[in-house]
């Protein structure tokens, strides 16, 4: 709506001006375009970061608190072993269930783009846990997953137990794969749509082409279909690793307790009835972003890289 | 690139709190109640004007829930007040909400939140941080419906909260007692434990069904506590753990909580899913309910005075649950209140909502409908409304009210409640090598802080 | 050799395929029945398949609502969170569309210094986790007297939302080009007419795709609705955390789990019909 906005100069009349005016015109117009997302991500998100930063290194008058900058809260937390351990819950669970999800999408992407009886039935079944909150995964999850679950009432209903106690533990341990199960569950589809779109988009010539030079699959897939998914492959791994590090309620519900994910040790910091736990809350927020920041910027730097090994930009 | 936009919202959030606010008629109003010139037809006709009271409670109970909706909104809009009920997942976030306005400069008349239920930590914090409208409730109407004669030992649950002195500035709402079930499906008669020592016998017997909610959630504290009380070293039970951490050297504590701990601590191997590796602690009540319906754990403890009767009624306990006196001579028994914040926007409405909450009419129906005990005290009533909340009582299974009185303990101090709960997480769910001393001396620094 | 390349382009499934096509079905779709089951159940206790009693059975024995009783009734707060959910998510998608759209313009047709950079920082809330920034956002909105309120809410749903939207639309005007405008303009047609009568139907398929997305995002959002709604605002993902926060499901949970699912399978249909695959893949490529 903003494009009909009265300040615009009529064309004509900017280009009776000379070049000068009429860039300087268009770069206002430009800015005036932009304005508006920069003013939410920089006020809010920015804002929001830096205030997150700025407490975690002691800035907090509202609590009575101000020793900015006090690397204190950062020192305590690394410093002890169960931020440590904590960090690496975090990471494997976000890492294995991407890894999960990515081949799963991927195989999923392959078979959808076949022909086959049932595929519309399908190409709305896949997106269905796309569609719906993590919060009813979790849901599904302790019915299907738990010791007094579902599958553990078939293997009663089926003779191996006769004890709840006797089921495998799923939920509720560091293994974490309930977590991993709701993680899958939700960001399987989101990995296929991202795939499934490039192949609908790049056709199948290059496939053909290449099994008609006697390529066999394996090749077609590694050096034909691979590299032409990659960019979504790429970004939509990153997106779903990054939600996995920052989530909060599946590793609440689902977790294995102490020690917890970062996120959920954060949010126990601010649950504390000692208030000035809330500032090394915010350290271990901001160490989230942090770490989260790292690995994501090193993946993509890896990408960058290979994509330029590969001979494109 | 963001640094001025970060400088900006900087000052905005320090122009924001630079503002100190005050209603000055909520603060007359208030002082004018308080000191007892308003008389109670003034209050509820402000209260019709406020027209809104934003009550803040835990939201985890379907019953209670419609019972606020459909007992509670009804009586107070006859009264000319709109009941909101705002359902939060843990008190502390109200006390959290109150605190934060506070800080941001919100005063009286200036906040959101009118009313809380709580008791215990979160009534201590909102004390001790100055947060509360003041000694609203002995000058309430339906004040006559409580004993608050200090001489009359009955009143102490009216005069202390958790140890804490209420000052009256919450109004009792429910009482409740700690008691346990087991499931006489799955459970002996004579195996039912009376003491913890016949617990852990129970246990070696039978390992992994049992467990308790995990601290710091308030049922698993009070476990906790029992457990401290009935291993008393002096074997006082829980008289020394009235006193506040001011009135108790940090020493002293450990020596008098240690044997406690180091049960727990040696009961842990016999806990639900221990022989996996780790025992698991559920989370909440609703939690620790499905473990026992599922058989998982043959006996659930909490506060939960009728809560056989009500899980029979809604299908959340197992068919054969029975209720049984564990452990024998301290069970805890305590009141969960109401109270107002300073900063609470609607002053007015909240007393005449506190006010109906104590009468006979809300806790027979709350009693009849929820399950939850009787706030108020019954001698202090007249025939009529003892009848009427006798009536409407759910009943107790397997056990007598006399047994339970018997057998009754009162809460630990709001204070040491802290003290003992971090010590908890230290030595038994972080499996701390340092001895009880030191971990009770880093509490006692961390909270004086 | 032959043969290999035409199994290898069969445009047919394998056996496996076949099989995992199956597994996933069963993945996606199997826990759905005991939930669906569990929704009516009065007593569900291990290791029965089935309840022991049905809810139907003690609806004239209970005096307070029980199962889908309580869950269609106003007390469960299921009507009020699914309007919530859903004005949040089309005022969300609204404001969305306005930010995003004049950005996705400029930053698909014109060139200026920092341009890279400020993409990404565009991409960036979808890289930093929102737990570290739901709780700084509510120290500000407290102090701004936003939290708990609606404008709180849609605001903060703007973060997670813009950076799909502005890449999706701005993969929209890239494979638009600038021509046709170009040329209305020549014929003589206003900056607004060529807006409404040439960019924007070229523009709609991406826009509907971009706004469904945008929507399903905002829908989903649980933690920052979470942290500042304060309890005051219910939408469908925080109602359902209240309900199972403790690891466990009864039969009213079961059902409310059911009805959060419900605007997804609507959402699911529209898209289905009105958008296709591609249109969504545009956002993640590169």
């Amino acid at each position: 709506m903003s494009a009909s906005s009265p300040a615009v100069p009529d064309p004509a009349d900017a280009a009776l001006r000379g070049p000068s005016a009429r860039e300087r015109r268009a770069r206002v117009w430009q800015m005036v375009q932009l304005a508006p997302i920069m003013a939410v991500l920089v006020l809010l998100f920015g804002g929001a970061l830096v205030l997150a930063v700025l407490q975690s290194l002691g800035f907090a008058p509202w609590f009575g608190v101000n020793t900015f900058p006090d690397f204190g809260y950062f020192g305590a937390l690394w410093g002890s072993s169960t931020f440590w351990v904590s960090l690496g819950l975090t990471l494997y669970y976000a890492t294995v269930s991407t890894a999960i999800a990515l081949v799963f999408g991927v195989l999923l992407a392959l078979a959808l783009v076949k022909i086959f009886p049932g595929k519309t039935f399908y190409k709305y079944l896949y997106k269905l846990p796309l569609m719906i909150p993590y919060t009813v995964g979790i849901a599904l999850a302790v019915l299907m997953l738990s010791n007094g679950g579902m599958l553990s009432r078939l293997a009663a209903f089926a003779g191996l137990i006769d004890d709840p106690a006797q089921f495998p533990q799923i939920l509720k341990t560091h293994y974490g794969w309930g977590i991993i199960a709701v993680y899958v569950w939700k960001q399987t589809p989101f990995i296929t749509l991202a795939v499934y779109a490039v192949l609908l988009g790049i056709g199948r010539e290059t496939e053909e082409a290449a099994a008609i030079l006697g390529a066999n699959r394996r090749t077609i897939f590694f050096r034909v279909t691979l590299p032409q998914i990659l960019p979504g492959v790429v970004s939509s791994t990153l997106i779903c690793f990054a939600f996995n590090v920052g989530a909060f309620e599946a590793p609440f519900i689902l977790g294995g307790g102490f020690p917890d994910t970062l996120p959920v040790v954060a949010w126990r910091y601010f649950n504390d009835a000692d208030y000035t736990l809330q500032l090394q809350g915010m350290a271990t927020v901001v160490s989230i972003g942090l770490v989260a920041g790292v690995i994501l910027f090193g993946y993509l730097a890896a990408y960058r890289r290979f994509e330029r090994r590969m001979g494109r930009n | 690139m963001n640094r001025s936009a970060a400088f900006a919202s900087l000052i905005a959030l320090a122009a924001a709190s630079a503002v100190q606010a005050e209603d000055a008629d909520s603060a007359a109003f208030r002082d004018a109640f308080l000191s007892g010139e308003a008389d109670w037809a003034a209050v509820e006709a402000r209260a019709q004007e406020e027209g809104t009271v934003n009550l803040y409670y835990w939201g985890g109970s379907d019953l209670l829930n419609v019972w606020m909706d459909r007992v509670v909104a009804p009586a107070l809009s006859e009264k000319g007040v709109a009941l909101n009920p705002v359902r939060i997942t843990g008190t502390k976030d109200a006390v959290d909400l109150v605190l934060a306005e506070k800080n941001a400069g919100k005063g009286v008349g200036e906040g959101s939140v009118d009313m809380i239920w709580l008791n215990g930590e979160n009534f201590a914090t909102l004390k001790r941080q100055d947060a509360l409208l003041g000694s609203f409730a002995p000058l309430l109407p339906n004040a006559a419906n409580l004993e608050w004669n200090p001489d009359d030992e009955r009143s102490l649950l009216n005069l202390r909260d958790f140890g804490v002195e209420t000052g009256g500035a919450e109004v009792p709402w429910s009482g409740e007692q700690y008691v346990c079930a087991y499931n006489a499906d799955r459970v002996a008669a004579e195996d039912v434990p009376a003491t913890f020592a016949d617990l852990r016998a129970y246990l070696e017997a039978n390992p992994g069904k049992f467990t308790y909610v995990k601290p710091p959630h308030y049922l698993g504290n009070t476990f906790v506590q029992q457990a401290i009380y009935a291993h008393n070293p002096d074997g006082t039970g829980a008289e020394p753990f009235q006193q506040s951490v001011d009135q108790i050297e940090a020493g002293e504590l450990a020596r008098l909580i240690a044997p406690g701990l180091d049960y727990l601590r040696e009961l842990e191997p016999l806990l639900l899913d221990a022989a996996g590796g780790t025992p698991r602690y559920p989370e909440d009540n609703a939690a620790l309910d499905g473990l026992f319906l599922n058989g998982e754990v043959d006996f659930n403890c909490k506060f939960g005075l009728y809560a056989v009767a009500t899980g029979l009624s809604t299908g959340t306990y197992p068919e054969a649950a029975q209720q049984f006196v564990f452990p024998e001579g301290t069970m805890i028994k305590n009141k969960n209140y109401l109270a107002i914040p300073a900063n609470a926007p609607n002053p007015a409405a909240a007393l005449v909502l506190a006010d109906w909450m104590t009468s006979v009419e809300a806790q027979a129906s709350k009693l009849q409908m929820t399950g939850m005990p009787s706030g108020i005290d019954s001698w202090m009533l007249d025939a009529a409304g003892a009848q009427a909340i006798a009536d409407a009582s759910p009943g107790l299974v397997g056990v007598t009210q006399d047994a339970l009185d018997a057998n009754a303990a009162p809460d630990t101090n709001a204070t040491l409640v802290d003290v003992i709960e971090a010590t908890w997480l230290e030595y038994i769910e972080r499996d701390s090598t340092d001895p009880i001393e030191a971990i009770v001396a880093r509490a006692y620094k961390n909270l004086s802080k | 050799m032959a043969t290999k390349s035409d199994t290898s382009l069969s445009s047919r499934l394998s056996p496996f395929q076949r099989f995992y096509l199956i597994v996933i079905a069963g993945f996606i779709l199997g826990p759905f029945i005991p939930l669906l089951i569990q929704s009516f159940a009065f007593r569900w206790a291990w290791p029965d398949l089935l309840p022991g009693t049905w809810w139907l059975e003690q609806r004239g024995k209970s005096m307070m609502p029980l199962a889908w009783d309580y869950v269609l009734s106003p007390y469960s707060r299921v009507w009020e969170a699914t309007v919530n959910t859903v004005a949040i998510g089309l005022i969300v998608t609204v404001i969305c569309l306005a930010i995003c759209l004049p950005a996705a313009r400029v930053l698909a047709r014109e060139k200026f210094r920092g341009k890279s950079a400020f993409e990404f920082f565009l991409s960036l809330p979808l890289i930093v986790p929102e737990a570290a920034i739901g709780i700084a956002l509510l120290m500000m909105f407290i102090r701004l007297g936003l939290a708990g309120s609606y404008v709180g809410i849609i605001v903060a749903h703007l973060i997670p939302t813009i950076p799909y939207m502005v890449r999706m639309l701005t993969a929209v005007y890239q494979g638009l080009g600038r021509d046709f405008e170009e040329q209305a303009m020549i014929l003589g047609a206003s900056r607004w007419q060529v807006l409404r009568l040439v960019t924007l139907p070229m523009l709609l398929p991406g826009v509907v795709a971009g706004a469904l997305f945008t929507f399903l995002v905002s829908t989903n959002i649980f933690l920052l609705t979470f942290f500042l709604g304060q309890g005051q605002i219910v939408t469908l993902p925080t109602l359902l955390f209240s309900k199972i926060a403790g690891g466990t499901l009864d039969a009213s949970a079961a059902g409310i789990t059911l009805i959060v699912t419900l605007p997804g399978i609507i959402l699911l249909i529209i898209s289905e019909r009105f958008i296709k695959e591609e249109a969504f893949g545009k956002g993640f490529g590169n």
